[in-house]
């Protein structure tokens, strides 16, 4: 009997009754599985809702507030696999389909440094009675400020449209939307360091060594997360139901660049205004890394402990503020 | 239903509205007055919902567009809370829904399947144990490295049920875009579905009363945010053919008030 030459390849082809089958629940099968999941702990806790409103365990009032202080940390570190893998993907992307890729992302802060090194390394003055005299220290100082301020920028400008940009995840699964607001802030996290790392590098090559106190910029950084964090929950809600609060950043950032002693000490201004200057918490942090790392002193005790407070109380607040408005978020968004 | 096994979904009178605005300056009004006065419309998607499904069983959910099936599933879900109701879901859920929605379109296949799975619940190892299992399984071969911009509607259907057949759920929730796939994936999936059933609770959203009467062994029906039939799949199907039929397609329901 003649035979079409290709039967024999086509019998091949047809996908054989539950092998894929035993592919996909290789070693898991089901039933075993709920068992070892709810003995390690692993299984989610059930939703539970009743007339609307999901029941929380009642405690005190003193466990009810730690339980809340301590909410943030919990609900992060059970996501931190999802942290991670939104993060990656968020770092690939930002350079993708440019040739030189992460250059760029040195690039920029380097020639910004270069260019106020030309422009006012011999000219100005400084305007701390700080005892170096290095040509480099004004643009490092100015530079220091900057670093500051276009982190806080870059969260102001992207924190309104944060949830909009992942209404698919948001709508479509169980995704914890408060985790965006700590993506985004690390992503930003890793520019500043870039920035930051050249900011140091550039005092090493030029003024010849590093502070000492270069070394609490890691502590620096981590209260800094948290006020950005914190800001960053406050407008991503306010975002997710009003498109105002991003045209509201973007008329407001700028002019807030003027309010921040990035070009200036605040220590040139009246005392009064300087005083004032600190209800900008930004005063506190670009002064503080400007103390670290220009001119290696530790920074006063009154605006360490001052931006600490305004950074946690950001930060609880902004938490507060989220999840308080994020059952509503998946309806509006 | 049947008595054995414990509860693992518990619906009590669920109902969900949503707030209509004519136009923003309403809904501004409505953020700073709200105490005193309403100024939008209500739309009661879901009007009362009670069910109860143990570990085990599966449930065919039948009903036109916009009946508010969907809502029911976001809801089951925890994407949205419902507006009144209790409802209790215990365990990990997988929701089929809009298959492939949730991709990130600029990210690659393996990129998304690492997201999906964690947002799904799985910890890193697990998903990375699993990469090349689930890459066999969606069968979508090199295209795993691209992209999902560069897939074809089948392909993000394949990748997105083969994520959820690996990640351990023990409520499936399987919507009707499982249509998507061409034949010998569908019969793939259906055998996988089988297998399944037979430890975790399956939900079956379909237009296709057919489709229900083979894999469910309890069906509802919803009409207009309500359970207007439920009972056996055959005889849930049979009044629903019956209904669909000979009522009009009139978009009532649509309506707020």
């Amino acid at each position: 009997m003649l035979r079409p030459p290709f039967a024999r390849l086509y019998r091949e082809y047809i996908p054989r009754r539950g092998y894929y089958i035993s592919g996909a629940m290789d070693g898991q099968g089901t039933g075993s599985a709920v068992e070892s999941k709810k003995a390690e702990g692993y299984f989610p806790p059930p939703l539970n809702i009743v007339d609307g409103k999901p029941v929380v365990e009642k405690v005190g009032l003193l466990a009810g507030v730690l339980r809340f202080l301590g909410e943030p940390f919990r609900s992060a570190w059970h996501h931190r696999d999802l942290i991670v893998a939104i993060l990656r993907r968020e770092l690939r992307e930002r350079f993708k389909g440019s040739a030189a890729g992460w250059v760029w992302a040195v690039m920029a802060p380097l020639l910004s440094l270069i260019t106020y090194t030309v422009a006012f390394g011999g000219s100005a003055k400084l305007p701390n009675n700080s005892a170096s005299a290095s040509p480099v220290d004004y643009a490092l100082f100015i530079f220091g400020g900057l670093v500051a301020f276009n982190f806080f920028s870059e969260m102001a400008y992207r924190a309104p449209s944060l949830l909009h940009e992942y209404s698919h995840y948001i709508k479509q699964t169980m995704f914890p939307a408060e985790m965006l607001a700590i993506i985004s802030t690390l992503r930003a996290t890793t520019y500043a360091a870039i920035a930051l790392v050249l900011m140091l590098a550039c005092q090493l090559v030029l003024g010849g060594a590093l502070h000492w106190t270069a070394l609490l910029i890691p502590l620096w950084f981590l209260v800094f997360l948290m006020f950005l964090v914190g800001i960053t929950w406050f407008l991503s809600a306010l975002g997710a139901f009003t498109r105002d609060t991003s045209y509201l950043m973007m008329t407001i950032a700028p002019l807030l660049m003027f309010a921040t002693p990035v070009f200036f000490s605040q220590e040139s201004l009246s005392p009064t205004m300087n005083k004032v200057m600190y209800l900008n918490i930004l005063t506190g942090f670009i002064e503080i890394v400007r103390d670290l790392v220009v001119f290696g002193q530790l920074p006063g005790l009154f605006v360490t402990l001052w931006t600490v407070f305004l950074s946690l109380v950001t930060f609880w607040f902004g938490y507060w503020f989220f999840c308080n408005r994020r059952d509503g978020i998946a309806d509006v968004i | 239903m049947s008595s054995e096994g414990e509860v693992i979904i518990r619906a009590k009178h669920l109902a969900k509205s949503y707030q209509l605005y004519d136009n923003r300056h309403q809904w501004l009004k409505q953020t700073l007055l709200g105490s005193f006065k309403t100024y939008y419309k209500a739309f009661w998607a879901l009007k009362d919902i009670s069910f109860e499904v143990r570990r085990g069983e599966s449930l065919g959910i039948l009903g036109r567009n916009g009946c508010g099936k969907s809502t029911l599933l976001q809801i089951l879900c925890g994407i949205t809370r419902p507006t009144k109701g209790d409802l209790w879901v215990n365990g990990r859920v997988a929701p089929i829904l809009a298959l492939g929605a949730t991709f990130d379109l600029e990210a690659t296949g393996e990129e998304n399947v690492l997201i999906g799975g964690a947002v799904l619940g799985l910890k890193r190892e697990e998903i990375l144990s699993k990469l090349s299992s689930i890459a066999d399984f969606a069968g979508i071969g090199d295209f795993m490295d691209q992209p999902i911009k560069l897939y074809s509607t089948g392909m993000r259907m394949r990748l997105a049920f083969a994520i959820c057949a690996h990640v351990d759920a023990d409520i499936l929730i399987v919507d009707e875009a499982l249509s998507v796939g061409d034949e010998a994936f569908q019969r793939k999936c259906f055998d996988w579905i089988d297998a399944f059933r037979a430890n975790g609770t399956l939900l079956f959203v379909s237009h296709s009363p057919t489709e229900v009467i083979r894999l469910c062994r309890q069906a509802i029906w919803i009409d207009n945010g309500r359970i207007r039939e439920a009972g056996r799949p055959v005889d849930v199907a049979r009044s629903y053919e019956r209904a669909t039929a000979v009522e009009a397609d009139n978009m009532d329901r649509f309506s707020a008030t």
